[in-house]
């Protein structure tokens, strides 16, 4: 009989749960693991198979989610081990759904289609977009101002050149604590994802190195469909308070490198 | 088939024949008759990697070859399976039977090591599992090793890319008088089937199970059952013996040893690879030399045709280093680093041991990629795909020193890029009126991409290097006729695969001669 995975671990994230597990992979050779789910107490499903001993379960929302996971070995001659141990992890819940939005654009719902040139019109966004993306919140519209494909400089149907994406928004009076950045994507590019360069009001806050996604998001728009190919991904982070000032303020993404992301929203938000 | 030979084919217990047992434990391969599911055979019959006095037969029990789980609707326990080796195609003058142990390990595959056989005869062979009687399949053996026959014919496939279009080319291939059949790599594709790529007309949707990317063994398994259903298949399978190398598709797209340019960890990826080449060797005519052991699959192997040709099956995935700067075009300083490998250490030695030691005429090289330098800027500037063995020139130029000091006129085969090309290998490749070490002949792919047309937009690439001189962008395959004093090499085409039925044509013509190597056109 095929082994029984030992230390199965589960960490929470924004939107995901990360598995990891150990177990003898060759001998006898492991045709896959069945992982099996019971998702905030509802009836355990099989969730996916993999030949990894690692797997991301991602699609859980913004919500925090609490899952009981066991894994099942099955070996090349199709035996199966009994279930592993179970373990039980929670997702992250993201500030987009906690903090109190102090400016938003587009709608946190692992879907791109409310943003300019959606779902596939990126040709047209040297035309549209000449000057990339100026959003004033409050004044400017997600479905024409701010394009739902932010292009790299690894883009030749974008002028191979570092593209910047600024939003504008009004702050008074400057909140007590750090305001939080979230950003999230319904896709990158699946070898080159680039990074991103988070700014502050001229002061850089941070670099961040973009996960690799399915190179699919320039094409279609809805990560809930079923089946998607898309690889939705998080980027959340602690704007400093001390770079903030009292009316406008600006938060600027720079893409340095790397080719593009396709955006499902981003916000400002304060933390409960 | 004849009713009396299938009689005593039927009655044949076999218990004192050799019995060939492979990855199972059993101590042999007798006691597993019994009731077999009806037509079993559904993936036809192979044989390859042929020798003076045997070759390898393969077959599946597969009754139900697109079941989910990749077990073909096999009963999860072993068969025993029988088979028979003939001199004639009505199996009146058996010469070899036996038996070999299909289990639900391999995915109820076999691969019988005929041997006892005579050397340069056509041979016949079948398989029997309970009452089921495969299809028969014809192959033959080499020449002894100091034999020197008249002529080799051959004929090279790689990228076979089921759901792009129908393999007329294989239906055409299997008119022509061929001794062995050199097949390239990208025998499967891992990527996901449904509406986006099927090109291939009137053939259903495959289940929503094939519109996945393959990670899994029971997925890589399904899709050599996939592919393998293809009548053309089957039938230039049964039609002479394969030798076999891989490419990259038939674990991931553009992987280096245990490198995944989806960021894959390694750990993970040589999970992947342990079950990519499982399925490889389980549906291939190999040796069980070449059984993988975890990750690690023996595929690189030398074997000879008498005194007029060696072949040196080369695997240019399993060993190689990644990227140089980690983009796949570039002319980057990296490229230069003389420790670069394609092939690794081990094979490399075992290549140029085996090159000096050779004393045949001709060595056929087989690699799964392009070997010749393909300069890829059309301006001053340089550019170089990393995925080649232009990613590697230091180990291209170690090679050609080998090669150099041998007196066996090289003929490299090659694949990867769906185009024939025909290209000279120059010992100076920026001095066009340097000497010729050999040729190489790419084989455009039998699938891959659809329709094709005579050219397109990379033509003027490949043939602003001088050295190419050939470019065509076609689907189809290449034939080669060896004769101790030259090689004539035929580039086929078909105009069309998205339909069946496209005629053959002969797009180019080349002769080369034995010591003076170069490709003179002739068509």
């Amino acid at each position: 009989m095929p082994d029984v995975v030992r230390r199965l671990r589960a960490t929470g994230e924004v939107g995901r749960i990360r598995l990891s597990w150990e177990g003898e992979a060759y001998h006898p050779l492991v045709d896959h693991y069945a992982v099996y789910a019971s998702i905030d107490g509802a009836d355990e499903t099989l969730l996916a198979k993999t030949v990894y001993a690692t797997f991301v379960h991602s699609g859980l929302g913004g919500r925090a989610r609490t899952v009981r996971y066991r894994i099942v070995t099955v070996d090349a001659a199709g035996r199966r081990s009994r279930p592993s141990s179970s373990v039980t992890g929670t997702s992250v819940e993201s500030v987009a759904v906690s903090g109190l939005a102090l400016a938003t654009v587009g709608t946190f719902d692992h879907k791109s289609l409310e943003l300019a040139l959606a779902p596939n019109g990126y040709a047209q966004f040297p035309t549209r977009f000449p000057n990339d993306v100026d959003f004033t919140y409050g004044v400017h519209a997600p479905g024409t101002d701010w394009a739902y494909l932010h292009p790299g400089p690894a883009d030749a149907w974008a002028g191979r050149k570092a593209h910047r994406f600024t939003l504008h928004f009004d702050l008074s009076p400057v909140p007590p604590a750090d305001p939080w950045l979230a950003i999230w994507l319904i896709d990158t590019h699946a070898t080159n994802p680039g990074t991103v360069t988070i700014g502050l009001n001229g002061t850089p806050v941070r670099d961040v190195a973009l996960e690799k996604g399915a190179t699919r998001g320039s094409l279609e728009g809805d990560a809930t469909l079923p089946g998607t190919t898309l690889k939705p991904s998080y980027v959340e982070l602690a704007l400093p308070r001390a770079a903030l000032a009292a009316g406008e303020n600006t938060v600027t993404i720079d893409k340095p490198a790397g080719s593009w992301h396709a955006y499902d929203a981003i916000g400002v938000f304060t933390r409960p | 088939m004849i009713p009396l030979e299938r009689r005593s084919f039927l009655a044949l217990t076999g218990v004192s024949t050799a019995a060939v047992v492979l990855g199972t434990g059993h101590p042999a391969a007798a006691g597993y008759d019994g009731k077999v599911p009806p037509a079993p055979f559904t993936l036809g019959v192979a044989s390859g990697s042929p020798l003076p006095d045997g070759v390898v037969l393969w077959t599946r029990l597969a009754p139900e070859p697109l079941a989910a789980d990749g077990h073909g609707g096999m009963p999860r326990r072993p068969y025993t399976v029988h088979y028979e080796v003939a001199d004639d195609a009505a199996f009146r003058r058996v010469v070899a039977r036996g038996q070999a142990l299909a289990s639900p390990e391999l995915a109820h595959t076999v691969h019988v090591e005929v041997r006892g056989l005579r050397p340069n005869r056509e041979y016949f062979y079948r398989f029997r599992a309970g009452d089921e009687i495969s299809p028969a399949g014809r192959t033959r053996t080499a020449p002894g090793p100091r034999d020197t026959p008249t002529e080799l014919r051959f004929a090279t496939a790689s990228c076979q890319a089921w759901y792009h279009g129908h393999f007329t080319a294989y239906e055409h291939m299997a008119t022509e008088d061929l001794d062995v059949i050199f097949f390239l790599g990208d025998y499967i594709y891992e990527y996901a089937i449904n509406a986006n790529n099927l090109w291939r007309q009137g053939v259903p949707m495959p289940a929503p199970e094939h519109n996945t990317e393959t990670v899994t063994l029971e997925q890589y398994r399904l899709r050599y059952a996939l592919f393998k259903t293809d009548p053309n298949l089957q039938a230039i399978h049964a039609h002479a013996p394969w030798l076999v190398t891989t490419d990259d598709h038939e674990v991931q797209n553009n992987y280096a040893d245990e490198w995944s340019e989806t960021g894959i960890t390694p750990a993970d990826f040589l999970r992947r690879r342990a079950v990519a080449y499982r399925a490889f060797y389980e549906h291939l005519p190999l040796r069980a030399v070449s059984l993988p052991d975890g990750p690690s699959m023996a595929l690189y192997q030398r074997l000879g045709w008498g005194r007029l040709a060696e072949f040196t099956m080369l695997d240019n995935r399993q060993y190689r280093d990644t990227y140089p700067a980690g983009a796949v075009i570039d002319n980057s300083p990296e490229r230069h680093n003389p420790d670069r490998t394609i092939l690794g250490t081990r094979q490399e030695r075992w290549l140029y041991e085996g090159i000096a030691r050779t004393r045949a005429t001709w060595n056929l090289l087989s690699t799964g990629v392009v070997m010749a330098q393909i300069d890829r800027d059309t301006g001053p500037g340089e550019l170089y795909s990393n995925d080649m063995w232009d990613g590697f020139p230091a180990n291209r130029d170690r090679l050609f020193a080998a090669l150099q000091r041998s007196s066996a006129t090289p003929v490299v085969l090659s694949g990867d890029i769906h185009r024939h090309v025909a290209a000279e290998l120059k010992t100076d490749w920026r001095d066009p009126d340097s000497a010729m070490l050999g040729v190489e002949l790419v084989g455009g792919s039998i699938g891959s991409d659809g329709d094709g047309a005579d050219t397109d937009s990379f033509g003027p690439l490949w043939l602003s290097n001088p050295h190419v001189k050939l470019y065509n962008a076609r689907r189809g395959y290449l034939t080669g006729r060896l004769t101790p004093t030259e090689l004539t090499s035929e580039f086929k085409t078909v105009p069309y695969v998205t339909r069946p039925g496209a005629p053959i044509t002969t797009a180019a013509r080349f002769v080369t001669e034995a010591g003076r190597p170069a490709l003179n056109r002739e068509v």
